[in-house]
């Protein structure tokens, strides 16, 4: 197997469509899935290299893993939920605490899953069957979490792509924004890897080089 | 989920062996090294064991244990963990907090009472950091709180190295280099005791359950996570693995590559670490150790030792292959791609990307197929031999053995459905053509060209004629028969003719275009016949089939003579033949003298002769047919003319008889002209047809490339013929003036005035006049400018001489040769153009002037 030269994390609460996103983006489709356990990994070529995307589980239970898968990370897809407002809410207090052993130059990209259900409760007013569910995450709320989180990275924003690039509305449903979402993170992160493998020749990490992790929101049962 | 036998469960020590009926006694620990088992009891014992392994032919094994010594330790404590260390020959033993080292056959501890005091639990280092080979590296998590030391453990001694101090107390550690992969009681970290930096990996909770810490490879562990997973994660603290997932409850974790296998109260699981999925569950009840010892997984309850052993490989492959599990059977066997030889996986690779290939094949998934086919490099006449008859009968192919697959024939496997077969059929196409020219094909390119002509025959493709006629290796008899068969006749000449047998060829196409056989693949059979056999090289065979190419058309069948390649014209058909050929073909003969004459340009008289001859015959012709009265000229009669005008081999006199009376003037003025009697010829224009302007085009090309007074002498002559005739002839006159003024410059004025009569106005003759008079004046001064050129160059030439003589050069004895430097003694000198002097004979010496002679000072 070959060593995959950059990682892509999916982050979010449980049911926002991580795994979905996944699967519509690697298989084209749009299958029942089941909670993710733990983890699961793919392998993506893309352009000269191989990235491998990571699909975490946003089950509380599993929460403790994220660090650990996102160490070292090129890029961080934060997930939420546009009709869940909670779900943005669990960005900021849950997930990017976790972002802390990512890579320095992490990316950062935010995506509000499930609009299809958003216009299914627009168009379908008054129907038995229209979704009771309505857009209840704004885009510019979406915006505002990107420049805090760059913030709390001490990044700044001249440096890193706008908000208006990195902030995506998506439906793994229909596969809206979909390709665009994935692509556009890719393609940012290509440079990225290329300039690391250009400025360390070093194949081995240097744990030493990392910053010790905060340890304010450890463990399950502490 | 699909599940696979990749392991089986076999005893080893049953309980009798071991402990016989002592009711209370449990098996505490388990090591294997080799053929060597030992086993470590609830009251202090340790056991040795000799496994004996019996393969069978079911691809698993069974085992024997001998029992060999047994000693007690002398604790009243159970054994908790035994390692061997057989580079030592020594058992490390964990009894009541103490590692002590026995002999591994013995069991004697060593003389020297070498022990490890304080140990809760230990781990080998297997990616040892040290190079000697006679010591081992042993890491304890000490019976201190949060305290881990590193020994060093030789023969009879033991060293300890490090000792580091963690942040919680450690309850599990495995060893891999200089890190340390340890669960402490809220987390599980990687340590590297040499720098003492560590890394967080996950949290987990020591209350709930019991952490798993496995070294699985090069600086990568395999750990208990939350909710029953397996997560991996490297000593970089990052997981390049997804986790598998297992119960709740694992008690042991072993690997077995590619299969992680864990163990819980009621099965022991097996997931592949490839895919991540489960694969088998075995029934095991009351399992409390789960251990794998350099590939040997081993099972234990506290009564008995159980092994699990792997199905080989390429069996489960082969298992995965025969339910159809395509993408299972190739992630697992490139999963085994490191544990297996080089030379002997890439054999056995490509056999199951070959398998792997049928399978879609037979799905019709021919896109995969060929991709499995093309890396698998499959010998396509496996596939060639699936389609009945494609195989020229001459052969030697027989399928490979074990089969790759199940299917006798393309019948069977469609199940006679006549659309997949065409499918099929379609897709070999495809794929022979495009491996045709590949190194694929070397060695049997004859079955792959034969098999892709029947199928393209067989199928009326167009890409039959396009490999008959590249470079091909198509078998002629097979070929023949089945082109035969299927009516395939215009394709069947090609193939002889790329087998070199034209004759053959030529002779089919005749039947075709004759109608005795029937091949509508060319509508312009004939047509094409004729461009053979232009370029054909076998005079023989042009000449069989001459008459009958010139029956069907005498312009068209004559090509085969006129369009033959540049390169061979000269010497392969003798003109003289192909004209006594062409006898009986008046147009053919026609065409064919009109080919050497003008386009081969062959400098013959017969030849000229002859054609111009054929063409005032067609023309008389003609004339008799449309009555003489057509005063415009047919297209033979332009030919005629530019025959005659061009061409000066032909015999004038000859064609000047044939001619005479026929009522050609024009061209009868050319023969005239031919002959240097331009004035006759001048006459027959002017008198006879009457057409000035002939007679001033006549002077024109009569003139062409002569030089100006032969043209100044035509123009006059046919201004005396134009005056002449007088004022009686006012049609004459009005040329006369006409060709004046056209020709201006082609006349010598001074000898035309005095020609002229008196009574004609100079308006009349003002354009004939200006351009004379132009004409003069332009002369003139041309001539002065040149003469004015002339002078001026005689001038500079003056000056330079002027310039070179110069002024007085005194030579006295003081002065020195500037090449020998010695005084001149006598008068003679010589003076190069720059002024230096020197003896004549040192200028002889030296041909050359000094390249730079310091210009010497003149007095």
């Amino acid at each position: 197997m070959r060593r995959p030269d950059a990682k892509v994390v999916l982050l979010g609460g449980a049911s926002v469509g991580k795994t979905s996103l996944l699967r519509r983006y690697t298989e084209r489709r749009f299958p029942d899935s089941v909670s993710t356990v733990g983890g699961a990994f793919y392998l993506k070529p893309w352009r000269s290299l191989h990235l491998s995307l990571w699909d975490t589980a946003g089950r509380e239970q599993f929460h403790g893993l994220g660090s650990m898968y996102c160490r070292g990370a090129a890029a961080v897809i934060l997930t939420y939920d546009v009709t869940h407002p909670q779900s943005l809410v669990e960005l900021e207090d849950r997930f990017l605490g976790l972002t802390d052993s990512a890579s320095k130059d992490c990316l950062f990209a935010i995506v509000g899953n499930k609009v299809d259900l958003m216009e299914q409760g627009r168009e379908g007013n008054g129907g038995p069957h229209a979704c009771p569910r309505s857009r209840e995450v704004l885009r510019e709320d979406a915006v505002a979490l990107y420049k805090k989180i760059l913030r709390y990275r001490m990044l700044d924003e001249k440096d890193m792509p706008p908000a208006e690039q990195m902030c995506f509305e998506t439906s793994a449903k229909t596969g809206y924004n979909v390709d665009l979402l994935f692509e556009t993170v890719f393609d940012m992160v290509v440079p990225m890897v290329l300039q690391h493998k250009a400025e360390e020749p070093v194949e081995t990490v240097d744990i030493t080089s990392q910053k010790p992790p905060k340890h304010t929101r450890s463990g399950c049962c502490t | 989920m699909m599940s696979i036998k990749a392991f089986t469960l076999v005893s080893a020590v049953e309980r009798e062996l071991l402990m016989g009926d002592k009711e209370r006694v449990n098996i505490e620990c388990v090591e294997c090294c080799g053929r060597n088992l030992y086993v470590g009891t609830s009251d202090g014992f340790v056991y040795h064991f000799l496994l004996e392994e019996k393969p069978l032919p079911t691809g698993t094994a069974a085992f024997t244990a001998t029992r060999q010594l047994h000693r007690h330790l002398g604790f009243r404590k159970p054994v908790s963990e035994l390692r061997a260390a057989s580079a030592l020959d020594r058992l490390l033993v964990l009894c009541d907090s103490c590692i002590s080292l026995v002999g591994m056959r013995s069991l004697e501890p060593v003389p020297s009472g070498a022990r490890i005091k304080g140990a809760s639990t230990f781990a080998l280092n297997e990616n040892p950091v040290g190079g000697d080979p006679f010591c081992v590296e042993v890491c304890i998590l000490s019976v201190k709180r949060r305290t881990i030391q590193v020994f060093l453990v030789y023969e009879d001694r033991v060293q300890i190295v490090k000792e580091v101090s963690t942040p919680e107390q450690p309850l599990a550690v495995a060893v891999d280099g200089h890190f340390l992969c340890l669960a402490l009681s809220t987390q599980y970290i990687i340590l590297n005791y040499s720098t003492g930096l560590s890394q967080d990996l996950f949290p987990y909770c020591s209350e709930e359950k019991r952490p798993i810490v496995k070294r699985i490879g090069r600086q990568e562990f395999l750990l208990a996570g939350p909710g029953g997973l397996g997560m991996f994660a490297t000593v970089a603290g990052i997981s390049q693995r997804a986790p598998v997932h297992w119960s709740e409850n694992v008690i042991g974790a072993a690997v077995c590559f590619p299969y992680v296998l864990a163990l819980d109260s009621e099965f022991i699981t097996v997931h592949s670490m490839l895919d991540q999925q489960q694969k088998q569950t075995l029934p095991f009840r009351e399992g409390h150790i789960l251990q794998d010892f350099e590939g040997r997984v081993i099972v234990a309850t506290s009564k008995g030792v159980y092994i699990l052993v792997p199905l080989p490989l390429e069996k489960q492959i082969q298992d995965l292959l025969a339910s159809r599990r395509v993408e299972e059977a190739l992630v697992l066997a490139k999963g085994a791609r490191r544990n297996i030889p080089k030379e002997k996986f890439q054999v056995m690779y490509r056999r199951i990307l070959q398998q792997a290939g049928f399978i879609q094949f037979a799905q019709l998934q021919f896109l995969e197929a060929k991709e499995l086919f093309r890396s698998g490099q499959l010998d396509v006449r496996e596939l060639i031999s699936l389609h009945p008859f494609l195989l020229p009968t001459s052969s030697s192919f027989t399928r490979s053995h074990p089969p790759l697959h199940e299917y006798a024939d393309l019948n069977q496997l469609t199940q006679g459905d006549q659309e997949k077969m065409a499918k099929c059929k379609r897709f070999l196409m495809s794929y022979l053509s495009e491996v045709r020219s590949t190194e694929v094909a070397n060695g049997y390119k004859e079955d792959i060209d034969t098999a892709l002509l029947k199928l393209y025959a067989e199928a009326d493709h167009d890409s039959l004629l396009d490999l008959l006629v590249t470079e091909n290796f198509c078998l002629l008899t097979d070929s023949v028969a089945w082109l035969e068969k299927h009516r395939k006749y215009f394709a069947l000449g090609l193939l002889y003719h790329y087998n070199n047998q034209d004759a053959t060829a030529v002779q089919l196409w005749v039947n075709i275009v004759n109608g005795d056989i029937q091949d509508s693949t060319r509508a312009d059979l004939y047509e094409y016949i004729v461009d053979f056999l232009a370029c054909c090289s076998d005079q023989q065979l042009v000449w069989a089939y001459a008459d009958w190419v010139l029956q069907r058309s005498e312009e068209v069948g004559v090509q085969v003579f006129t369009k033959r390649p540049l390169d061979e014209q000269q010497n392969i058909f003798n003109p003289d033949d192909v004209i006594s050929c062409l006898k009986k073909y008046p147009r053919a003969l026609a065409r064919y003298l009109e080919h050497l004459v003008v386009d081969r340009n062959v400098q013959k008289e017969e030849y000229h002769t002859h054609l111009a001859v054929l063409y005032l015959e067609e023309v008389l012709r003609q004339r008799a047919a449309s009555g003489g009265a057509d005063p415009t000229a047919t297209e033979t009669q332009t030919k005629l003319r530019r025959l005659l005008q061009k061409s000066d081999l032909y015999r004038v006199h000859f064609l000047i008889e044939r001619i005479q009376g026929a009522g050609l003037p024009v061209e009868r003025a050319i023969l005239h002209g031919k002959l240097g009697e331009h004035e006759q010829a001048l006459r027959v224009l002017v008198h006879e047809l009457g057409d000035t302007a002939a007679a001033e085009d006549y002077c024109l090309w009569s003139s062409e490339g002569q030089d100006t007074p032969c043209r100044q002498h035509l123009f006059h002559t046919l201004l005396a013929m134009y005056l002449q005739a007088g004022p009686a002839a006012p049609t004459l006159t009005v040329a006369a003036v006409d060709l004046l003024n056209r020709h201006a410059t082609d006349f010598d004025a001074a000898q035309v005035l005095q020609l002229l009569p008196g009574s004609w106005s100079v308006q009349l003759l003002s354009p004939f006049l200006t351009g004379a008079m132009r004409g003069t004046v332009h002369a003139r001064r041309t001539a002065q400018v040149a003469l004015g050129l002339a002078r001026s160059e005689n001038l500079l030439y003056a000056a330079d001489k002027m310039k070179l003589r110069g002024s007085a050069i005194w030579l006295s004895d003081q002065k020195l040769c500037q090449l020998c430097q010695h005084p001149f003694s006598e008068p003679a000198f010589v003076r190069y153009p720059n002024g230096g002097l020197v003896h004549p004979h040192c200028a002889a010496n030296r041909q050359k002037a000094p390249s730079s002679p310091s210009p010497g000072s003149r007095t």
